[in-house]
């Protein structure tokens, strides 16, 4: 028997408590002394024998129960030797089939299949075999046996994938399994062992738990394979690379597709790499499907096909909150967003006496340019709204200047100032680089500030922005799900020279993006991957894979975090934050089919090989299979406490003393 | 209030002359220090009574006699065994047993009689051989007060070494809870009796071990030999009692059987009923 958390089993210590307490519970038992027992004469009724007996049951049930209890928390498992293959003098042979994109080529995959089963059927006798298939990761296809026709039969149902193999993962991966198998393991490698699946050190190569490396090598001879390497957006429309691995040239048909429809098609005849543009692309609102498909000779057709998204989203409107929509601060800030290079946001001045509140839902986020300018009801609203996950970028402008208190936030407003008491100008001290908001800006040094609302950072405030003088310049701060970032000055360019400074407009759209939380959603990713799902918006939803079925069970579509992206095409994402679409395409470096020089395949034998001696290796016995025996210790466990309650109990009767 | 002084000394004192002032006016007794006689010296005797005068005028060394002085032995024997530590508040058995043994050592004392003392429980703990000498008394009052209880109790050895020290007839007080074998008890005190000594068995015993109440079943652990009986409230009721008065009318047979005398005596009594008795078998030895 072993344990899974053996730690728990300190708990047994705590047996020591009910024999202390029984202990005490003894002594402090009706035993009196008495001059002389020469007269007595003992009762008939023998209570205090009964007694001890019921506090002795009392005493092992408890001493039960915390046993029972830190067994439970152990996790006991349970092997019986019996049911499993005896020990066996040509230990395991696993047999490793490598379903990755490569293997996919034509051909190659029914050559591997041969070629394991060939294994299989050459294997000793005494042998116990175990079929294996490696992608991305090492996946059991079937039991450890010591039946041929078995493990034979599993290789039907094994297909190749889109994912990439690194042997170096694989090797990790064997090793840790090897380590739990009667020895000596052979490892049968089926693969196209390409080059490009090499990892970067050899000695990753290297398991100490494998006696002996076998490789079959399939897809030999001198491959071509086209593959669509890279689809660029540019201004016009979108370029795409196609490289051809060979050492000849050979034709191919580009055909372009958007939403489904065929929007270009040509023919091209090379060796290396051709870009191809594809302009006038008439794209629909919102996310495009862009497929790039190949037309070719080639000898991989997993990669003849790319996917891609063209994002064509209409700038979203953010409202900004204002005293005067002719101001200067509505202006500095609509221009600041217009000179995003993606055109995301839009502003809609809002006037604050015509503004609804109501509105507040449709927005991410929230532009105000003095934030001293609140009512109460909106400050109400505008809580909310942050609260439940809105964002606010304000600005303590000159209207903040006479408040005792920043609305929302909540931080208090000091009555000095900066240049309230001199002429002097301050320059900025400190700025958290490492922030999203100011990593991609520059310039803050350079501005000059002559006044401030001089605001006290709350404890859990995180300041951004210090002036020379120790101030906070810029603020955020957490409210429920949402965040507030404020600026302790205006934009009327009489306080401070900010929006007339280059930071400034880096500033703004930096700051756009963090508040919209889309610089964090990647649009394209590699087989193999995983799709947070908490990161794009919502917790969990649902996800449409590129065959039209549903990732997510219906249990799964409230609580998954991620899901792994293993297809190559689009995949539909339904949040409650929004819908939009995933691209995934194989991983580009299996497309290269060059395999690994022989030198360096004998060089890993070799170091395989050389590991142990594998007649040296003593033979153990099959890993047993193990039974978890927590679930009937916990219904033992329940009938003791049931039992350890009534006993207790009995002994809650009131004891009549002299 | 005796109970809680610590001084035995002052204790017995107390007792002693609280008792004698009650005794002269009583004419009963006829207790006094009057003179009465002179008789020749003889060794062991206090030097502070020869008569000096008698001595100038005759050479002969007599010593002064008063009324009711006998000359006589005192013998304590103490029983200082586990059981003797039961009992109280305020007093253990034990510690009623000194203050008895110290009253008595003090009463006589001041008869001028030459008083012993034994502290034994199943060995011999300690001895003073009976003295009339003035700071005999002191050491004697010490011998008791340093007694505790511990261990069992044999009343063979105590006697076999009292018969070995002895050399004049006297009072014997024996001071215990006598839980033993009656018949092994008067093996050891009848050659006392039989040797002349005037025996007389003083048997101290708490109210708790005459009546015993207890209300539930007990289980009851032996002070000596640690053996544990679990007793019923109604044998401890009816049975105990009735066996505790058929041992002490036991005791009290045999001791009259022999010409020895047996007084019970309670922790919750007074001292006085002890002292008569003293004073009762002094006066018949006289």
């Amino acid at each position: 028997m072993t344990f899974l958390a053996p730690l728990f089993l300190l708990g047994i210590v705590a047996i020591a408590l009910p024999f202390w307490l029984h202990r005490l519970q003894t002594q402090s038992s009706d035993r009196k002394p008495f001059s002389s027992a020469m007269l007595l004469e003992t009762t008939e009724q023998r209570v205090h024998v009964r007694k001890k007996l019921k506090y002795l049951l009392l005493l092992t049930l408890r001493v039960a129960l915390l046993l029972l209890l830190a067994l439970v928390f152990a996790k006991p498992l349970w092997t019986d030797p019996e049911s499993l293959p005896a020990t066996t003098p040509d230990g395991t042979h696993l047999i490793l089939l490598d379903t990755s994109a490569s293997m996919s080529r034509s051909g190659v995959f029914d050559q591997a299949v041969a070629q394991a089963r060939r294994a299989i059927e050459s294997a000793p006798s005494g042998a116990v075999l175990q079929l294996l298939s490696a992608d991305d990761g090492i996946h059991v296809k079937s039991e450890l046996v010591s039946d041929r026709s078995a493990a034979g039969a599993s290789l039907a149902g094994i297909r190749p994938g889109a994912l990439r193999l690194d042997y170096g993962d694989v090797v990790a991966a064997i090793d840790r399994l090897a380590e739990t198998l009667p020895q000596p393991v052979t490892l049968h490698f089926v693969s196209d062992f390409q080059d490009s699946g090499m990892p970067v050190r050899f000695a990753d190569l290297v398991s100490p738990a494998i006696s002996a490396l076998v490789p079959h090598i399939v897809g030999s001879g001198e491959p071509f394979n086209w593959t669509v390497e890279t689809i660029r957006e540019t201004a016009a429309g979108v370029d795409v690379g196609v490289f051809g691995f060979g050492h000849f040239e050979r034709a191919a048909n580009i055909e372009l597709s958007l939403n489904g429809a065929i929007i270009g098609e040509r023919g091209i005849i090379s060796g290396g790499q051709t870009i191809e543009r594809f302009d006038g692309l008439q794209m629909l609102g919102g996310d495009n499907r862009l497929e790039v498909r190949l037309e070719a000779d080639d000898d991989l057709s997993v990669d003849n096909r790319r996917f891609h998204i063209l994002e064509n989203v209409p700038p979203a409107p953010i409202p900004l909150i204002t005293l005067n929509r002719d101001g200067l601060p509505v202006t500095y800030l609509s221009a600041a967003l217009q000179s995003d290079p993606d055109n995301a946001y839009r502003v809609e001045p809002m006037v604050i006496g015509e503004f609804d509140s109501r509105t507040l839902s449709r927005y991410r986020w929230v532009l105000v340019d003095d934030i001293g300018i609140v009512s109460v009801e909106l400050e109400a609203a505008l809580t909310e709204f942050v609260r439940n996950g809105g964002n606010l970028l304000a600005f303590a402008g000159m209207r903040s200047a006479t408040a005792e208190r920043i609305p929302v936030s909540g931080n208090t407003i000091r009555p000095a100032s900066v240049g309230a008491v001199s002429n002097q100008f301050l320059s900025v001290g400190q700025v958290d680089t490492g922030h999203p908001a100011l990593s991609g800006t520059e310039g803050w040094f350079s501005v000059n500030v002559s006044q401030t609302v001089p605001i006290d950072a709350q404890s859990d405030d995180q300041v951004l922005i210090r002036l020379e003088n120790d101030e906070p310049f810029l603020i955020e701060q957490r409210i429920g799900q949402g965040r507030v970032m404020l600026v302790a000055g205006g934009l009327e360019n009489q306080w401070n020279d900010l929006p007339i400074r280059p930071v400034f407009v880096s500033f703004i759209v930096e700051s756009a993006r963090y508040l919209a939380g889309v610089d964090r959603l990647s649009k394209t990713f590699v087989a193999g991957a995983t799709l947070p799902l908490t990161m794009t918006g919502g917790s969990s939803g649902q996800v449409i894979d590129p065959d039209g079925n549903n990732v997510l069970s219906l249990a799964d579509t409230a609580r998954a975090q991620q899901i792994k992206l293993s297809k190559p095409g689009f995949y539909e994402v339904y949040t409650t934050q929004g819908d939009y679409i995933v691209a995934v395409n194989p991983d580009s470096r299996e497309s290269i089919l060059q395999p690994v020089a022989d030198a360096t395949l004998q060089r890993w034998v070799t170091a395989m090989g050389g590991q142990s001696d594998a007649a040296a290796i003593p033979s153990f016995d099959v890993e047993p299979e193990s039974v978890e025996l927590w679930h009937a210790l916990l219904l033992i466990l329940a009938l003791v406490l049931v039992a350890e309650s009534l006993l207790g109990n009995l002994h809650l009767t009131p004891r009549t003393t002299n | 209030m005796l109970a809680h002084l610590k001084n035995l000394d002052l204790v017995a004192r107390s007792v002693v002359e609280g008792f004698l002032i009650g005794l002269h006016r009583s004419p009963k007794f006829g207790f006094s220090q009057e003179f009465a006689e002179y008789r020749s010296y003889a060794e062991g005797d206090d030097p502070r009574f020869i008569d000096w005068n008698v001595y100038a005028r005759s050479d002969r060394m007599v010593v002064k006699r008063f009324l009711g002085d006998t000359n006589s032995h005192l013998m304590l024997l103490l029983d200082a065994s586990a059981s003797m530590g039961f009992g109280g508040p305020p007093v253990s058995k034990l510690r009623y047993a000194q203050f008895l043994a110290a009253s008595l050592a003090f009463l006589a004392s001041r008869q001028h009689d030459a008083v012993g003392c034994m502290v034994f429980d199943e060995e011999v703990r300690d001895y003073r051989a009976p003295s009339s000498r003035s700071g005999k008394l002191q050491s004697v009052l010490h011998c008791i007060d340093s007694a505790e209880a511990r261990t069992g109790t044999k009343f063979d050895k105590p006697f076999d070494k009292f018969r070995e020290q002895i050399t004049r007839r006297g009072l014997v007080a024996v001071i215990s809870d006598f839980y033993c074998d009656i018949d092994k008890l008067f093996e050891g005190v009848r050659p006392l009796a039989w040797q002349g000594q005037d025996v007389v068995l003083f048997q101290v015993l708490d109210s708790q071990e005459l009546n015993p109440e207890f209300r539930s079943n007990v289980l009851l652990e032996d002070l000596e030999t640690g053996e544990a009986v679990e007793v019923a409230p109604q044998f401890m009721r009816d049975a105990y009692p009735e066996r505790m008065r058929s041992h002490i009318d036991s005791l009290s047979a045999a001791a009259a059987g022999i010409g020895a005398d047996h007084v019970l005596v309670k922790t919750s009594d007074s001292l006085d009923q002890a002292l008569r008795n003293y004073l009762l078998f002094r006066q018949r030895r006289s």
